[in-house]
């Protein structure tokens, strides 16, 4: 059975954004604090899998719980040590922005320590252009990732779901996202609330960028080049809405991997080089015209007026 | 003899440090003056300054050679000889050479003020947060696009640019730092002289209360459109200066860390809305910067990695410590002099040699 490797790569591109959005989200709507150092979750999350991949042999799939576990303490610990002493001392919501930019520049500069020392002292990858694959199981010539990664972002929103609408921390969750303020007065640890969700969106991003090496070449820098495209899938998905974030990041990955393609068929093969430029033209497209998101659209009443602007006009 | 750090000549040393912190230093002021003295968080500084230097540098490229008749022959920016070319016309004339400069300066301007202008639309819209998001995401997107399309800046293969400073000879880095400090002492100056005129006060009052501001009478919408679009014209020119210096446009040299990031940090660790704080933070960022980076080479057996990475790792921790224990920077903002403080004296010695001349009379109360 042979697939379209175009429609495989969509596929695998989508459900990895989706996982990044996903965890851009979280931390949005706890915190309400853009983090543009998202990326350095995913960073982290391609180095500890190669790490592992290289000196343990051990394929991203078996490693990703460790991915997940350090993306996941990364994150809190940039909340702790930062962004809540920060918030604390009353510093504004540009200091906290530009805050985050500074965590993703020390650990852009940990990163390429660490990959400097792998390519120099243990001889692994290039020094100068730090690109590594690693290897994908097939089943049939399919790739493993275009059943997993779909299978895992399945398993997650289940997850989710259950966890935010059928558990007591699910609902001081979303008391906490409502109304901090109230939610502390009735006696939820809010504070709590924050760590688990930046520990959750972390350690979704590791995941993300453990998958990531089998399907595109990681390199230091891979986090800080996505992080456009990982906050143009919270925004189609509206910034407050989990599920939506599921969403922008198919809108995301369909955009820079099948939309090109099909266009390409239509306007000649040029489209497909600009496709690393149509997540930033998502974001802003988004931006300008559905700032709260896709999922807060009402298509109904879109289409309805658009009958009855017709039925006028007849 | 010349003096040698790590085994390059300071006098090689020294003009260059000099042009990174002046472009910086440009830069930089032009950030405070949005940032620092209007409260715009202005997270897409790469943008003018890519802008500037990939709009300015074709402008430049076409402009001679529409001037001097050179056919180029197939592509634009493949075309090897093109820039060889510019440069013999340009080589023995000093007038012509600093006049393209000037007029490349001056189209980069306004390349950037439109840009600015195209930026007030969501900067006076917007929430800081989407603010951020849409600047960051603009930024990137020229980025992107510069580097994929190539007939504006060469794409991926980049431009060389012709010299305008070859006429100087072996001098010709000291003539381009010696340009690029001017143009910095001249934004240095403009933005200083702006901030104690009256429209600098007016500039913190819509930073500190823009509903108090609004209600004074001050159109708030339209200041902050002029600041963005001058802030946005100095970038730039100094994307121009960057270019011309040296003699080539890359466009992922333009990347946020280089022209968001870095401005960020000198002004807040350099002090929002002070200048003084400002040059200093440029000045000693960049010279321990350049120093590390010349130290790379001769560590390079011992190290096994890039020393230019340390350095993100340490600014980056600086500043977040800064934010926590300074968040005003190393220099506070300081209540303007409006006047010169001998003008000031001189006033005051008028007053009371007039006060002296005439005492106040019995029962009212004295000015």
């Amino acid at each position: 059975m042979a697939l379209d490797q175009v429609l495989v790569s969509t596929v695998i591109f989508a459900s990895l954004y989706s996982l990044m959005s996903i965890g851009l989200t979280l931390t949005y709507m706890t915190t309400k604090v853009p983090n543009f150092a998202h990326g350095t979750f995913i960073t982290l999350g391609i180095y500890m899998g190669y790490t592992a991949f290289h000196f343990w042999g051990l394929s991203p799939y078996i490693s990703s719980p460790f991915s997940f576990l350090l993306g996941g303490a990364v994150a809190v610990g940039m909340y702790l040590l930062v962004l809540r002493p920060l918030s604390a001392r009353g510093v504004s919501l540009v200091g906290l922005m530009i805050a985050t930019f500074a965590v993703d520049t020390i650990f852009l500069g940990i990163v390429n320590v660490y990959a400097g020392i792998l390519a120099n002292t243990y001889h692994v990858g290039n020094s100068l252009t730090i690109i590594y694959f690693i290897a994908d199981f097939t089943i049939d010539g399919i790739k493993g990732l275009f059943v997993a990664a779909p299978a895992f972002l399945a398993a997650l929103a289940v997850g989710l779901y259950l966890l935010l609408m059928r558990t007591k921390f699910g609902v001081a969750m979303r008391a906490a996202v409502e109304n901090a303020d109230l939610a502390g007065i009735l006696g939820i640890n809010v504070q709590r609330v924050y760590v688990v969700s930046w520990f959750l969106a972390g350690g979704l991003g590791g995941v993300a960028g453990s998958f990531l090496p089998m399907i595109a070449a990681g390199s230091p820098s891979t986090g800080s080049q996505l992080i456009v495209a990982i906050f143009a899938g919270s925004i189609v998905g509206g910034l407050n809405s989990i599920f939506g974030a599921i969403v922008g990041g198919s809108v995301v990955g369909i955009a820079g991997g099948l939309l090109p393609t099909e266009l390409a068929m239509v306007f000649g093969s040029w489209v497909t080089s600009y496709s690393s430029v149509m997540p930033v033209l998502v974001m802003v497209v988004a931006l300008l015209f559905v700032p709260k998101g896709l999922t807060t659209v009402n298509w109904r009443r879109l289409l309805r007026t658009e009958k009855k602007v017709e039925r006028a006009s007849v | 003899m010349a003096f040698l750090i790590f085994g390059v000549d300071l006098a090689q040393f020294i003009p260059v440090l000099a042009e990174t912190i002046a472009i910086y230093l440009a830069i930089s002021i032009s950030l405070n003056l949005e940032l620092g003295y209007t409260g715009i968080p202005n997270f897409g500084k790469a943008l003018y300054v890519l802008a500037g230097a990939a709009f300015g540098g074709a402008f430049a490229l076409h402009f001679t050679s529409w001037v001097f008749g050179i056919t180029v022959s197939g592509d634009f920016y493949q075309d090897l000889n093109l820039v060889p070319t510019i440069n013999v016309v340009i080589q023995g004339n000093p007038a012509l050479s600093i006049g393209l400069i000037l007029l490349t300066l001056l189209v980069a301007a306004v390349v950037g003020a439109l840009l600015g202008f195209l930026t007030s639309y969501p900067a006076i819209r917007l929430r800081e947060d989407y603010l951020a998001m849409v600047l960051l995401g603009s930024a990137e997107f020229l980025l992107y696009f510069l580097y994929t399309y190539q007939p504006i800046i060469g794409g991926s293969f980049g431009a060389q640019m012709f010299d305008p400073y070859a006429w100087a000879g072996p001098n010709r880095y000291i003539l381009a730092t010696g340009v690029a400090v001017i143009f910095a002492l001249l934004v240095y100056l403009y933005v200083e002289r702006v901030a104690r005129s009256p429209l600098g006060r007016t500039l913190r009052a819509i930073r500190d209360n823009e509903t108090a501001a609004e209600a004074l009478g001050k159109d708030t919408v339209a200041v902050r459109r002029n600041v963005l679009m001058i802030a946005s014209a100095i970038s730039a020119m100094a994307g121009v200066l960057i270019a011309f210096y040296a003699a080539d446009v890359s466009v992922p040299a333009f990347q946020r860390i280089n022209y968001t990031f870095w401005p960020w940090v000198i002004v807040i660790i350099g002090g929002m809305a002070n200048n003084v704080g400002v040059a200093i933070a440029a000045s000693i960022f960049w010279t321990a910067y350049d120093v590390i980076v010349l130290s790379k080479n001769a560590l390079a057996n011992y190290i096994p990695f890039d020393l230019n990475y340390l350095v993100y790792i340490v600014l980056g921790v600086v500043l977040i410590v800064m934010l926590m224990v300074r968040p005003s920077g190393m220099l506070k903002e300081k209540p303007t002099h409006t006047l010169p403080s001998s003008r000031i004296r001189e006033l005051y010695e008028s007053m009371k040699s007039r006060k002296s001349a005439r005492p106040p009379e019995e029962g009212k109360p004295g000015n």
